[in-house]
């Protein structure tokens, strides 16, 4: 399981979360950012490249199980 | 400040190595030197700039000849209209939205999601490649991992994404050099040819792509160039002229840039022979990594293209409205104010806000498929070859100092790994 947090008073909607982890994070509308919160250990690798992806940095990721087993 | 630094970053010579250039650039955060453009610098300037609304990315509002050894070069639009890259809003948010409908969320998140398994078979095939044909020793002649990899990768997947027949790239692949060659100021060159000839480029890729448009309406695919020819637009529509600039941007932007960061990724990988054994043994490096890399070699050096709609003073300097203006990214990504030990390669650095895709509403378009192009070629590289090593430190580069890259990026090894 991953814990994801969002600042949304940073985001600004470059929405690169979106197009890298579609399952975890959504536009709605052009600007505005759904996310799954608890999103599944499968998607480690997405969330880490939208993470990374983020220009403003606005996304924080807490791995549960933060094994590389 | 030493007379003409803008000349010497423009120099050849100078290619390999610019940063100790932008070092004494920043000294002075905005640079003038009386005729040239005002050159921005420093990190928090160039950021400030690129948000600020007061800033023209369309160069039909520069005065006239101010100067700018980069003005003209890149004027050779033909009868092309411009491209959204060289557009301010409105005009400039409505071809953006419309470009993107195919592309990325809201309304099709799942484009580049999609692709990975494409781009992972792309590499395979081509580091595959590099392995055959060599009776036995590996790159005993050496490989030139611009020609054999770097290039075709993203030439391939743009292809793929727009719709564009692999077989032709033969016919655009020079159309789209003289292209991305025109951005680049050759004092030596006639100016009104190089212009004939920029302009001549630019037409004949519209009249291909037009061809190409006119298919796909007939026959639609699921590609980009479908669907924008389809006109997806709720109520918005894109002119022919319009649709043909658009493709020939992300034509051209789709691989030049690319590229160029896979190559710098690679060269300096085998710099930092620490960090390549890390990346081997740990492929999820190469997420942060990539993002450090578009800090240390940004492919897109320095935005020759700003112009102030009025005044703005930036540092105590007034800019005058119509002044042509250089905002030099990758002197920003080494300001020492914003990063610590800039000059040095650190893919566990935190707060890794680069400038490397620009930032504000003219942000790289294809920033997510160029980063997971990068990520995947660079761990997959790392991973495969054996012991590789450069055969020529410092390469030779192409000539743009703009959109800087090697020209060939010589490499051996001893071994592919399958």
């Amino acid at each position: 399981m991953l814990r994801l947090v969002v600042d949304l008073n940073r985001c600004q909607g470059y929405a690169q979360c979106a197009f890298l982890a579609p399952d975890v994070f959504a536009m709605h509308g052009d600007e505005g950012l759904l996310y799954d919160p608890q999103a599944e250990a499968a998607q480690r690798e997405r969330v880490a490249q939208a993470a990374a992806a983020c220009p403003v940095q606005a996304i924080l990721v807490e791995d549960a199980e933060a094994s590389d087993a | 400040m030493k007379q003409g630094i803008l000349s010497q970053i423009l120099d050849y010579a100078n290619r390999a190595n610019p940063y100790p250039l932008y070092e004494e650039l920043r000294r002075t955060p905005v640079f003038h030197d009386g005729e040239g453009p005002y050159v921005v610098s420093t990190y928090h300037e160039i950021h400030g700039l690129l948000h600020d609304p007061r800033l023209s990315s369309d160069t039909r509002n520069r005065g006239a000849a101010a100067g700018d050894p980069l003005a003209g070069q890149e004027e050779g639009e033909g009868q092309l209209p411009p491209s959204f890259l060289k557009l301010d809003p409105p005009e400039h948010d409505r071809l953006r939205r419309m470009t993107n409908r195919p592309f990325g969320p809201p309304h099709s998140p799942r484009r580049i999601d999609g692709m990975r398994e494409e781009l992972r078979s792309i590499v395979k095939g081509l580091i595959d490649g590099l392995a055959d044909g060599r009776g036995g020793s590996v790159g005993g002649d050496g490989i030139d991992l611009v020609e054999q990899f770097s290039y075709p990768f993203p030439v391939t997947m743009i292809c793929r994404l727009l719709g564009v027949p692999r077989e032709d790239e033969a016919r655009f692949h020079v159309w789209a050099d003289t292209l991305a060659a025109s951005l680049d100021p050759d004092p030596d060159a006639d100016a009104e040819q190089r212009e004939k000839v920029t302009s001549s480029a630019r037409m004949e890729l519209g009249m291909y792509l037009a061809g190409l448009i006119e298919e796909r309406r007939k026959n639609p695919g699921d590609d980009m160039l479908s669907q924008l020819a389809a006109g997806h637009g709720q109520g918005e529509t894109m002119s022919t002229m319009e649709l043909l600039s658009t493709a020939a941007l992300l034509l051209i932007a789709g691989h030049e840039t690319t590229v160029n960061l896979i190559t710098n990724g690679m060269l300096t990988l085998l710099r930092h022979p620490d960090v390549l054994e890390r990346l081997r043994r740990e492929p999820r490096l190469a997420v942060p990594l990539v993002e450090e890399l578009l800090r240390y070699e940004p492919p897109v050096q320095l935005l020759p293209q700003r112009t102030p709609l009025s005044d703005i003073e930036v540092c105590g300097v007034t800019i005058p409205k119509g002044a042509p203006m250089w905002l030099v990214l990758a002197a920003g990504n080494r300001d020492p104010q914003r990063f610590e030990n800039p000059d040095r390669f650190d893919p566990d650095r935190k707060d890794v806000q680069h400038l490397g895709l620009g930032s504000g509403i003219h942000s790289c378009f294809g920033a997510p498929l160029a980063r997971l192009e990068a990520q995947l070629a660079l761990s997959e590289l790392a991973r495969r070859l054996h012991n590789p090593r450069l055969l020529d430190d410092p390469p030779p580069y192409r000539q743009n100092a703009v959109l800087r890259g090697p020209r060939h990026l010589m490499i051996a090894c001893d071994d592919v790994r399958p």
